[in-house]
């Protein structure tokens, strides 16, 4: 059961996907196969967690040959790192199911079936190919679901991210390449297993240029600064689902991929990166919050404001210190979380007003409470108030980064102060002031509060008592990557 | 004796098909479809020739009392032939709907696709210049034929004239090239000539590398590489679809068929004479290509173009060759099949278009494609995915071994600048996928796909594409990725 648990996760919606496509199934059908996937894969992942040691390193591990003659394996496994992504994908696709379950148009449940094994397959797979296949193909959906669904200059703005993120994923490829070149040279035989890859012995110069290449499809994906012009004008077109998936998830895996394989493969050329990296992500931390607090439109100011929050979360990972990893790790967590819950919030106020910009909103407290509560509580945790999960993660990273040096801890503790900033800014203008209509606004439904309860108790949870969760990730954290 | 006919009876029945036809051509009383019928048989007849005599006869020469050594057996030309076979048959297949809409069709066109299959038979197992000379004029004429077969279409009738012209003049180099080895080797057989280099220690070789030169000459120009590529974009964009179907995939891999012949066993020696000259050439391909391809608006020329930069990828591999990339043959061969599937798949759904309406299909056309035709908008995205290399399609696995037999040979930059050409290649290959998908129709919908010859050998191609990207070993009954490059190997070995 163990051996293909990880697979039955990765593959139960692409499957459903293709028995539902040859059936033709009819919408009904259609929703309550892709629902009955996620929930699911959500008990398949449960029982991942139940099942799930700490203190074990990489487990549920499979492997299977795939193309030999090139070395590619099918192979799949788990550690603390991937079981936070693992968990927060399986939590938030029944979540958006019930989100879109009015959505009428086929193609998207199609896409949101085929986003879940792509970006499942990525957090998991252990073979450089297959981690491009996956990281590869969960762009189609978004690009489908930006360009056919979205809003806005829709067709542009998806074939802008697109080409970037393509542009990154080539010089991926590239450096995969030549690391498996590298690997049959020394051995003989071709592999692009992570494993079988870290054992090489690389040239400072080579590896300095190979980790460029990995380095520069994550900075696309996270986005760091002077990489990110895709960012805005993506969120901003893109439907709410697939912003959820985009910042909760996609953005995380860049992170995820320079935790995994810039400190699998390159740990130590990694450093030679760092100031570089940290400037970008301070630069990143500050510029972003600007942009977020001079923006009128919601989709965009949290786009930006995701931005700030993960250049926190990559400046933590460069830091290397057990308190700015720790926080990172959290942070992606609890950042997912409280972003997914923002940007459902977000959707719920386009549907309401049929505007997301600022100037247009107002007033909404006295009209719908229930709304203004999950609006500002969800805000609220992007602004990392004590309490919720936020808080803690980014408490520690910027620990980390005080005990890194004193410029850096000050310059990362602005993110939490101007993160304040915006948000009760645009608080005040969008919940509270005077309505610009007069009409009624329907408050929350029944199953939208059932949508959004599970994160908002998340959320609590691991701001209340990290206590629960830290004893999952504190092994590996301490066992260095 | 007779026993030493049977590996050539693939090509005689393609031979006799070709005669038949062209016997039977000027009765107007048969339908298309008849004619249809027949070439197939003789097609599939020859394949299953083909098929059962696979490996048999490996390095016989046939009737070498008559003929010497100009006519080669090997798994090497079985694999080709093989491949010749499938992308005719399909070439046929995929159009039988083009054909029937259109009424400038007739028998002629049938013997003239057979004829010049025949050719490119005999150049994958010519084992002699002038013997290769011949058949590549005999593929070639029938091919001119074919590209101004449309003769009230001035644009057909120019291409026809471009290409004629041009391929001509083309070919005149291969004869040069040939005369300047006899005059220092005194034989045109391909074994005197490797023997001669193998024993020219201190001898002077000039001559057979400025002819080895003229000979390469001939195979850039044929597939359409830059600086020889003016013909390429116009000439596929007035041939008929079911020729530039036929001339992008089957006529360009049987031109990589004579040269891996040529210069993995021929010029083995001396290939790094050429390599400089390849590598530019590749160079210039690869970005000429994308170029044209990126400045196009009609799809056909679009896809004419794209094909240049294809061409610079399976240069990519004939200089690894040259560098002593063990994988490069192999990889150069599973790059074909890929190509070749992609090729036949996309050219095979315009064509499908063309014959439903008589639009020019620009990238505008395109608008809505996805809710007229939901499965033909699928199947298109998939060839599209596999040109661009995108992964889990076969078109990833070919630029996968392309970049990493250059990156085995040390040539790190023309690797790099092949993915970065793939990079720009998402571009124009995306923008098909976003007219399609992302633009509302201007016209009514069309749900019903119609399930006929045509778009049911296209979905069998586009599994097969699917296939070869993902194909495991696991299914070990059905030969998936792994099966493709281990029959490429395989011939490359029997060389």
């Amino acid at each position: 059961m163990n051996y293909h648990i990880l697979s039955s996760i990765i593959f139960l919606p692409l499957l459903m996907a293709i028995l539902l496509g040859v059936m033709r199934a009819p919408l009904k059908v259609l929703k309550a196969g892709a629902i009955l996937s996620s929930l699911t894969t959500l008990l398949l992942v449960v029982r991942v967690i139940i099942d799930f040691n700490p203190k074990g390193g990489m487990q549920f591990m499979q492997n299977l040959p795939w193309i030999q003659n090139a070395g590619i394996t099918y192979s799949v496994g788990l550690d603390a790192l991937s079981l936070v992504l693992l968990t927060l994908i399986a939590l938030l696709m029944p979540l958006l199911y019930l989100y879109m379950l009015k959505e009428h148009r086929k193609g998207y449940w199609y896409n949101m079936l085929l986003l879940q094994t792509g970006v499942t397959g990525a957090v998991l797979s252990l073979d450089l190919i297959l981690f491009y296949l996956f990281w590869e193909t969960m762009l189609l959906p978004i690009f489908v679901m930006i360009g056919k669904y979205g809003n806005g200059l829709r067709q542009y703005n998806s074939m802008k991210i697109v080409l970037m993120t393509i542009l990154g994923s080539m010089s991926m490829l590239f450096s995969i390449l030549y690391m498996g070149y590298i690997y049959f040279e020394t051995t003989g035989a071709w592999s692009f297993s992570l494993y079988d890859l870290a054992t090489i012995d690389l040239s400072t110069k080579s590896s300095i240029w190979l980790t460029a290449g990995f380095l520069l499809a994550f900075a696309i994906k996270i986005p760091l600064v002077g990489f990110h012009t895709w960012m805005a004008p993506a969120y901003g077109s893109a439907p709410t689902p697939a912003v959820v998936i985009m910042s909760a998830i996609m953005a995380k895996l860049g992170v995820y991929g320079i935790w995994r394989f810039g400190y699998g493969l390159f740990g130590g050329t990694l450093h030679y990166y760092t100031p570089t990296i940290i400037t970008l992500a301070l630069i990143g931390l500050l510029y972003y919050a600007i942009r977020a607090i001079t923006e009128k439109n919601l989709r965009k100011m949290f786009a930006y404001s995701s931005g700030s929050h993960l250049s926190l979360i990559a400046l933590g990972i460069f830091l290397s210190n057990i308190y700015a990893w720790g926080g990172s790790l959290y942070f992606i967590a609890t950042h997912a979380l409280a972003s997914a819950g923002m940007f459902m919030m977000i959707g719920i106020t386009y549907n309401r007003f049929r505007s997301v910009n600022i100037e247009q909103l107002g007033g909404i407290a006295q009209k719908a409470p229930i709304f203004t509560f999950f609006f500002a509580f969800f805000a609220l945790c992007i602004a990392g108030l004590p309490g919720t999960g936020g808080f803690v993660a980014e408490l520690l990273i910027i620990i980390g980064a005080f005990k890194s040096s004193f410029l850096v801890g000050i310059l990362s503790a602005t993110t939490m102060l101007s993160a304040m900033l915006y948000i009760f800014w645009m608080l005040q203008r969008t919940l509270f002031g005077a309505s610009h209509n007069e009409t009624k606004i329907a408050d929350l439904t029944l199953k939208e509060i059932a949508m959004l309860t599970p994160l908002v108790v998340l959320l609590l949870l691991t701001g209340i008592m990290p206590s629960l969760f830290i004893p999952y990730l504190e092994p590996q954290l301490l066992g260095g990557f | 004796m007779i026993l030493t006919l049977l590996p050539a009876l693939p090509f005689l029945s393609i031979l006799l098909g070709a005669f038949v036809l062209m016997l039977l051509s000027h009765k107007k009383s048969i339908s298309l479809e008849s004619f249809n019928v027949t070439a197939l048989f003789f097609l599939t007849l020859a394949l299953f020739f083909e098929l059962i005599t696979f490996g048999l006869h490996s390095g016989d020469y046939l009737y070498p009392s008559i003929f010497k050594n100009f006519f080669i057996f090997d798994e090497f030309a079985a694999i080709f032939d093989v491949m010749f076979l499938i992308g005719t048959i399909f070439t046929l297949l995929v159009n039988s709907d083009y054909l029937k809409s259109r009424n400038y069709f007739s028998g002629e066109y049938f013997a003239l696709l057979l004829f010049s299959l025949f050719g490119m038979l005999m150049l994958s197992h010519a084992h002699e210049l002038l013997t290769a000379f011949i058949a590549l004029e005999i593929a070639s004429l029938s091919v001119y034929a074919l590209v101004g077969y449309h003769k009230s279409k001035k644009v057909s009738s120019e291409a026809m004239m471009k290409y004629m012209v041009l391929g001509s003049l083309a070919g005149v180099f291969f004869i040069l090239g040939t005369a300047l080895i006899y005059a220092l080797v005194g034989s045109t057989t391909l074994e005197s000539i490797a023997l001669y280099l193998h024993n020219a220690e201190e001898k002077d070789i000039t001559l057979l590398v400025v002819g080895g030169s003229f000979l390469m000459v001939t195979i850039l120009f044929k597939i359409g590489a830059v600086p020889f590529h003016s013909w390429v974009v116009d000439v596929y964009h007035g041939a008929p679809y079911p020729i530039t179907m036929y001339m992008a995939s089957t006529f360009k891999i049987a031109i990589f068929a004579i040269a891996l012949r040529l210069y993995l066993v021929d010029f083995a020696t001396i290939n790094s004479f050429w390599l400089e000259m390849l590598q530019i050439v590749t160079i210039l391909t690869l970005i000429g290509g994308s170029f044209l391809a990126i400045s196009q608006t009609l799809v056909k020329r679009m896809l004419a173009g794209s094909s240049i930069v294809h061409s610079g990828y399976l240069l990519i591999g004939l200089s690894s060759i040259g560098l002593g990339s063990d994988i490069a043959a192999p990889a150069i061969m599973f790059y074909l099949i890929a190509y070749f599937l992609s090729a036949v798949g996309s050219f095979g759904i315009l064509s499908f278009i063309a014959s439903q309406s008589r639009r020019q299909m620009s990238y505008d056309d395109f608008k809505g494609f996805a809710n007229r035709r939901p499965y033909m908008a699928l199947m298109m995205t998939i060839f599209m995915l596999s040109l661009a290399g995108f992964p889990s399609t076969i078109g990833f696995l070919g630029k996968f071994y392309i970049f990493s037999a250059a990156i085995e040979s040390g040539q790190i930059l023309l690797a790099g600048l092949g993915i970065f050409t793939a990079f720009v290649s998402v571009y124009y290959y995306f923008k098909l996928i976003a007219m399609m998908y992302f633009y509302e129709s201007q016209t009514d919908k069309q749900k019903s796909f119609p399930l006929n010859v045509s778009t049911l050998s296209i979905a069998l191609i586009a599994l097969l594409v699917i296939w070869g990207g993902i194909g495991t070993s696991l299914l070990s009954f059905i030969p998936g990725a792994d099966g493709f490059i281990d029959l490429a190997k395989q011939a490359i070995n029997s060389l």
